[in-house]
This record gives structure tokens, C-alpha cells and sequence, in this order.
């Protein structure tokens, strides 16, 4: 293969990643808007940042111990269907006899490439590898590890805005979900003595649109605040099925019903956490995020994927 | 708790500065979105959240068989659409609209409405 054509096919490929018709930027596929979901992802590339998300709830120790995390992220696109997200974690423990800890979790990376949106049916698929770093946080106090945890992930988003209209006002709910395999770059923990096990990583979001019920099914005349809310209920697990040894092949998690307001520039959501079982926690916890589209605030700076940008307008056929 | 007030202000301030950006939601609509009109109307409005660039924005109104009732030229003027429609009969009739926000962000969307029944 000559070296002409091998720049050729570079050329092409990178034209194929970059290469896009419109600016949609954060989750819209069609008419339907995905919001950022609180405790799984949405299934699009974005320019995008949630500052702070804030979890508190009781651990599964006997008696609970408090728990309160609070996080940051920051996503953006490389290319239009290419993009990266930065995340860190800060975690408190306070345990009943007032015994605080402290520390930061490993700061973790995630790569995303856009497979498909297709905006008549209202799916999105997305790809992507989570690399959460050994040894990047406080590894001292227990908050991180000294191996690495690689999680290739996809993440999937479906409105059923496409049904026929005699499903009336079913039409405005959509489900997300995602599943990644976890794999830990040590097999066993020499510090706690025990086996690292593999993981499956998954959750779901089922979201009932009010603005997609006010804009494309039937404008009911409602308040303007109730015409923003996503109401929204999550599931977000981990389950451990292999390198286990000694264990129980127990699941864990929680199931978070909510809601999430969508501004023009921002969205709020706000969560109860309420544990699958016993070992995922105790009581019922809050998990709230601001989240900022980039994309809206900074349209034409840092809300622009770093190389291509957007394609020049053009008026688009139905 | 200086520095929370000071990251406060921004935010809010960076908020507000660019609350007139973003993408184009319908806001509202006339006939509105899935009602039922008793009698035709003479044209099709849309109502958005954004200002609108005019170029790039189209509009299509279809009765229940597919075929364009719509006639004329879109008018957009700043965060409205409008279309004049054809007289028409009692029935289900169909908005299609795509709108490119002033911030170059593309939305689009479909809904109903009924005439007469």
C-alpha cells in the first residue's frame, strides 16, 4: 500500500470522525432531550460540567457510619463524536463515635465515542473505556487504590417519541441504561488482604419528559417550573463475577427516584437513594448535582469540540 | 466561606450572561400543541425560547395523508415562526418544524393538532 493512499485513509478517517451535519452538542437525539443523569451517564458526547455532585448516606457497617461524597466532572469533546470526561471525588466518613475520615478517591478518566444517533427513533448508542488511575488519590486513608480499575462500558438512550400518537402521552418517556465490565489491573490486595474482583458495572434510567410532553404531545397549560422537570428514577449496581474468592457474589446499589429541572444554560437534579440491600448501605440517602451545558454558555469558545468544530449551518430537510 | 460566596457570584453571574444563548425550546405554539381547534386556522405559529435564525429554519404543516397544507414563505421575526395554512377541513394535521438557535445549536420537533372534530 503506498504511502499516498495510507495518508488518504488517514485523511478519511479523521474527515469521518470529525465530520458532522449540525450543532446538537449536549444529549439531544431528534426531538428528544436526554438531561445528564445523576447516577449513571447520559449516552451522548457533551460539553458539559456538574460542579458539585453531593451524595450523603449511611454505609452498611453495623451501626452506619455517614457518608458524604462530593464530586466534580468535566466533559468535552475532542472531535464532534469523540470526547473526554475528567472526574474526581472527595469523600468524609464519619463513623458513629465521631471518627472522621477523609480523602480523595483516584482521579478518573473516561473516553466516549458517539456510535449512533439516530434522531427519527430517538436512540443513541455511546462507547466508552473508564479508566479510574491507581494511586492518584488518598491511598492512605482507604479512599483510593494503588492499582487501577479499566472499565469499557456502552451506554444506550431511547425515547419513545416514535410510537404511533394513539400512545398519547407514553410518548414522553425514554429509558437509558449502560453496562461496563470492570477490571482490575491488580488481582489481589496485599493491604487488605483479599482477592480484587472483576465487576460488572450497569445501571438504567427510566424519565418521564414533561418538556417533551408540553412540546411535541399536548401543551396541558401547566406552570412554567413543572414544564422543566425531568422526573426521573435510577438504578445504578455493581456486581462481582469473577476473582471472588472467599466472597459473596453479593449486588449492590441503589435505586434513585427524582426529578431533574432543565434550564437554558444549566439543570438541577435531586435524588433519594434508597439501597437494593442490607450491603448496599443503610436508610435512605440524597444525591444531588448542579450540571452546566458548556456547549450553550460558551457556544462558540470552549463549547466547540477541539478540532472540526461545527460544520457551517445549513437549513435542514424534514 | 468568602470563596463559596465568590464562586457563587460568578456562577450566577456567568448564568445570567448567558441565559440569552442556548438552544431554541418551543415554548409554546397556536393552535397549541395536540388541541383541538372548531375552526381552521389561517396560520401556524411557533413560540420559542430563543431568537431564531431566519436562514436556517423551516416549517412544514401536512394533513393526516402526508400532503403540505402550508402555503407561503416562513415569517420569523426574533423567537417567532409563523406559516399561513390552506383553508382546512375538519382533521389531523401535523407541525414539523427545525429551528437554528442565534448560537448556531439546532433543534427540531413534530406535533399535532386537530381541526373541527
Amino acid at each position: 500500500m503506498s504511502r499516498h493512499l495510507l495518508h488518504t485513509l488517514a485523511l478519511a478517517g479523521v474527515m469521518a470522525v470529525t465530520c458532522t451535519s449540525h450543532a446538537l452538542a449536549h444529549c439531544f437525539v431528534g426531538a428528544r432531550f436526554f438531561p445528564a443523569t445523576l447516577a449513571t451517564d447520559d449516552p451522548c458526547v457533551a460539553d458539559e460540567m456538574s460542579i458539585p455532585t453531593v451524595a450523603w448516606s449511611k454505609t452498611a457497617d453495623v451501626p452506619p457510619a455517614s457518608q458524604l461524597d462530593i464530586g466534580i466532572d468535566i466533559s468535552k469533546r475532542i472531535t464532534e463524536n469523540f470526547g473526554v470526561t475528567v472526574s474526581q471525588d472527595w469523600t468524609s466518613i464519619r463513623q458513629p463515635n465521631g471518627t472522621l475520615m477523609q480523602g480523595f478517591g483516584n482521579f478518573e478518566t473516561t473516553f466516549q465515542y458517539q456510535i449512533l444517533k439516530d434522531r427519527d427513533h430517538e436512540l443513541a448508542i455511546l462507547s466508552g473505556l473508564i479508566v479510574d488511575w491507581g494511586r492518584t488519590g488518598s491511598t492512605g486513608s482507604g479512599f483510593a487504590t494503588d492499582y487501577s480499575l479499566v472499565t469499557p462500558t456502552l451506554y444506550v438512550g431511547k425515547g419513545f417519541g416514535d410510537l404511533p400518537s394513539n400512545f398519547g402521552w407514553f410518548r414522553a418517556f425514554a429509558v437509558t441504561g449502560q453496562v461496563g465490565y470492570q477490571i482490575p489491573t491488580n488481582s489481589f490486595d496485599f493491604t487488605q488482604n483479599a482477592f480484587i474482583p472483576q465487576q460488572l458495572v450497569y445501571g438504567a434510567s427510566l424519565q418521564y419528559s414533561m418538556p417533551y410532553l408540553k412540546s411535541e404531545i399536548i401543551d396541558l397549560g401547566l406552570p412554567d417550573f413543572i414544564n422543566h422537570l425531568i422526573p426521573i428514577v435510577e438504578l445504578s449496581l455493581t456486581t462481582p463475577v469473577s476473582n471472588n474468592f472467599g466472597n459473596p457474589y453479593t449486588t449492590t446499589g441503589t435505586v434513585n427516584p427524582g426529578f431533574i429541572y432543565i434550564g437554558s444554560t444549566f439543570q438541577v437534579g435531586l435524588e433519594a437513594m434508597i439501597p437494593v440491600n442490607r450491603a448496599s448501605g443503610t436508610g435512605v440517602g440524597v444525591l444531588g448535582q448542579l450540571h452546566l451545558y458548556l456547549d450553550d454558555m460558551f457556544p462558540t469558545t470552549i463549547g466547540q469540540p477541539l478540532f472540526g468544530g461545527t460544520s457551517s449551518p445549513r437549513k435542514l430537510t424534514f | 466561606m468568602r470563596i463559596l460566596n465568590f464562586a457563587a457570584t460568578i456562577l450566577i453571574a456567568i448564568l445570567a450572561a448567558q441565559a440569552a444563548l442556548a438552544h431554541a425550546f418551543l415554548d409554546h405554539a397556536e393552535p397549541r400543541v395536540g388541541s383541538t381547534v372548531p375552526s381552521a386556522p389561517k396560520e401556524v405559529a411557533l413560540f420559542f425560547n430563543q431568537k431564531l435564525e431566519a436562514s436556517f429554519s423551516t416549517i412544514e404543516v401536512s394533513d393526516a395523508s402526508g400532503a403540505r397544507v402550508d402555503q407561503g414563505k416562513p415569517m420569523i421575526n426574533a423567537t417567532t415562526m409563523r406559516i399561513g395554512v390552506k383553508p382546512l377541513p375538519p382533521g389531523t394535521y401535523t407541525v414539523r418544524w427545525q429551528v437554528l438557535s442565534v448560537d448556531t445549536h439546532t433543534t427540531e420537533g413534530k406535533f399535532n393538532f386537530q381541526v373541527g372534530k
